[in-house]
């Protein structure tokens, strides 16, 4: 175990909870709305934005936010249109991004950058700071403020987006904005988990509330419970055994998934049916 | 009683695609109209009442609902009219209760910033049990049958309280009993709350008898209209149904 002044462990720790808390409640439209592609390859574009930013000796965050927020911009219009195109273009982009990022990497001047760099990659909690702390709380109140205030909204548009729009609903609107709220959340959670394991902290805990429940209340509950569960055992996983946190993090949130899966009520009694 | 749906020279294109899949249709249905749209498949149906609530840009022409122009106060019009999807496969996963897709239907109505309140629940409940489907509330529709879940969708529309409803080949799943049922709520809602209605199918048989007036759609286009009898007997729509009839 390592020995951590108490001020940093405070704010890792806090830090962990609320990205566990923010990436599994934007988890639950990106897997539903089928939007996990276009997710994963926003995170990249974070994780390269985050690259520059340390290139260029500002904030990674804010790079990482510019990076995203754009990419939401140019894949979003796409991605409303012909699947197969935006699909190829995705690809691409997803592909193009993580090069940029170790040319970036790779540029930067001297050791020092090193560390920083790195983390960039896997996650550190020694990247952490105060202002990352407070922008993580501002980031998970806002998002759940949208989310109770605009549930029926949401959940009408995560049943089937062609209905809600048909019912009155600026489904337009709202998908902009949860695009956004991705594009956020991957950039204030990159310090901590790492650019390259981001995206599976927004996917693992939101696949296991799908796995146990048929109720969709009940999944918006689970799986910020089940994100701060698998952050806050991964942290202490990390500690324990002197690992990345992103590694633990995401090496615990799987494991849960897996035993979702063997435990899933979806999965049990009944025969599989033949064709499916 | 005005007109409530105007269609002036309207053609809708899909993106990507040259021919048209409606041609320069010109239509008006009153308030209180019960109007039944037959026509092979592929004739443009669907793609009608999608022009008409806005959810597909006509290409050219105006559409006017409610006197107003669907192209610029969509949101608003959808808000007021109630659309019975054609069936689609739903994935046997899909975690939302019956009874909250059905109240799905009344979001737009009931508001930003609104939160459903017991009279809301009511209307849900009441439409269910209209449809015999309260036995349901609790269930996810993912686990429904094809002809459950088709009700489910026809309780939504209704919630919603519109002043227009647009119904997609509503049978389709559904078995004899269970049309009747739906056909007798469908001729009450029109007469006794004169709701304007716009019925698609592409089975002559499936239209209910209150129809006022019936239109037969071909390749996008209007090819007859009038009275179901005088539909039925004339020789445009016997020779589509002959044609189709070969294909089978
Ligand atoms: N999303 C789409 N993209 C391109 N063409 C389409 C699309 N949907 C329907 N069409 C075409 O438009 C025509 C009318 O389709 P539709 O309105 O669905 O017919 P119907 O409902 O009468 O069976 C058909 O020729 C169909 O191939
Ligand atoms: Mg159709």
């Amino acid at each position: 175990m390592i020995e951590l002044p108490l001020i940093l462990l405070i704010t890792a720790l806090l830090g962990s909870i609320l990205a566990g808390l923010s990436c599994s409640t934007i988890g639950v439209f990106v897997v539903r709305m089928n939007l996990v592609s276009i997710g994963y390859c926003m995170s990249h574009a974070a994780f390269a934005g985050a690259a520059f930013g340390l290139l260029i000796n500002v904030d990674p965050m804010f790079g990482a936010i510019v990076f995203s927020i754009a990419t939401a911009l140019f894949l979003g219009p796409l991605s409303e249109k012909a699947k197969l195109e935006s699909n190829v273009v995705i690809g691409f982009l997803f592909s193009i991004m993580i090069a940029f990022a170790f040319i970036f990497l790779n540029m930067i001047p001297g050791n020092a950058a090193t560390g920083a760099a790195l983390s960039i990659l896997w996650g550190s909690i020694f990247m952490i700071n105060l202002n990352d702390l407070f922008l993580l709380v501002l980031l998970s109140f806002v998002m759940l403020l949208f989310f109770i205030l605009f549930y029926k909204e949401l959940t009408a548009m995560l049943f089937h987006r062609k209905l809600a729009e048909a019912s009155g609903v600026n489904t337009k609107m709202f998908f902009f904005a949860i695009l956004f709220f991705v594009g956020f959340t991957v950039s204030v959670s990159l310090k901590l988990v790492g650019g390259l394991l981001v995206f599976a902290l927004i996917v693992n805990p939101t696949s296991t509330a799908y796995q146990l429940f048929f109720d969709f209340k009940k999944i918006s509950l689970a799986s910020p419970f089940i994100g701060v569960v698998s952050c806050l055992l991964g942290f202490l996983v990390s500690l324990e055994w002197n690992l990345p946190i992103g590694a633990a993090i995401v090496v615990v949130s799987s494991l849960i998934f897996a035993f979702s899966i063997l435990f899933s009520p979806k999965r049990k009694k009944g025969k599989k049916p033949l064709f499916s | 009683m005005g007109a409530v749906i105007e269609l002036d020279n309207v053609s809708t294109i899909y993106e990507g695609e040259r021919i048209p899949s409606l041609h320069n249709i010109t239509l008006s249905i009153d308030e209180g109209e019960f109007v039944a749209v037959i026509g092979p498949n592929g004739a443009g149906k669907t793609t009608l009442l999608e022009t008409i609530n806005g959810l597909l840009p006509a290409t050219s022409g105006t559409v006017r609902v409610f006197g107003k122009n669907v192209k610029t106060h969509g949101l608003e019009i959808r808000k007021k009219i109630g659309y019975v999807i054609q069936n689609f496969e739903i994935d046997s996963l899909t975690p939302f209760l019956s009874k909250d897709v059905v109240m799905m239907g009344r979001t737009g109505r009931i508001g930003l910033l609104r939160f459903p309140n017991q009279r809301d629940w009511e209307r849900v409940f009441s439409n269910m049990q209209l449809l015999g489907i309260e036995g349901f509330k609790d269930r996810a529709v993912g686990k429904l049958s094809g002809g459950e879940f088709q009700k489910v969708l026809i309780a939504r529309a209704l919630t919603q309280e519109p002043d227009v409803l647009l119904l997609d080949e509503p049978f389709a799943n559904l078995d004899v009993s269970s049309r009747k049922r739906v056909s007798d709520l469908l001729t009450t809602l029109n007469i006794e709350r004169s709701l304007t209605m716009v019925f698609v199918s592409h089975d002559i048989n499936a239209i209910p008898e209150a129809c006022t007036r019936t239109i037969v759609l071909d390749q996008g286009r209007i090819v007859c209209q009038g009275e179901l009898e005088t539909v039925l007997s004339s020789s445009i729509v016997q020779q589509l149904w002959q044609r189709g009839k070969k294909h089978d």
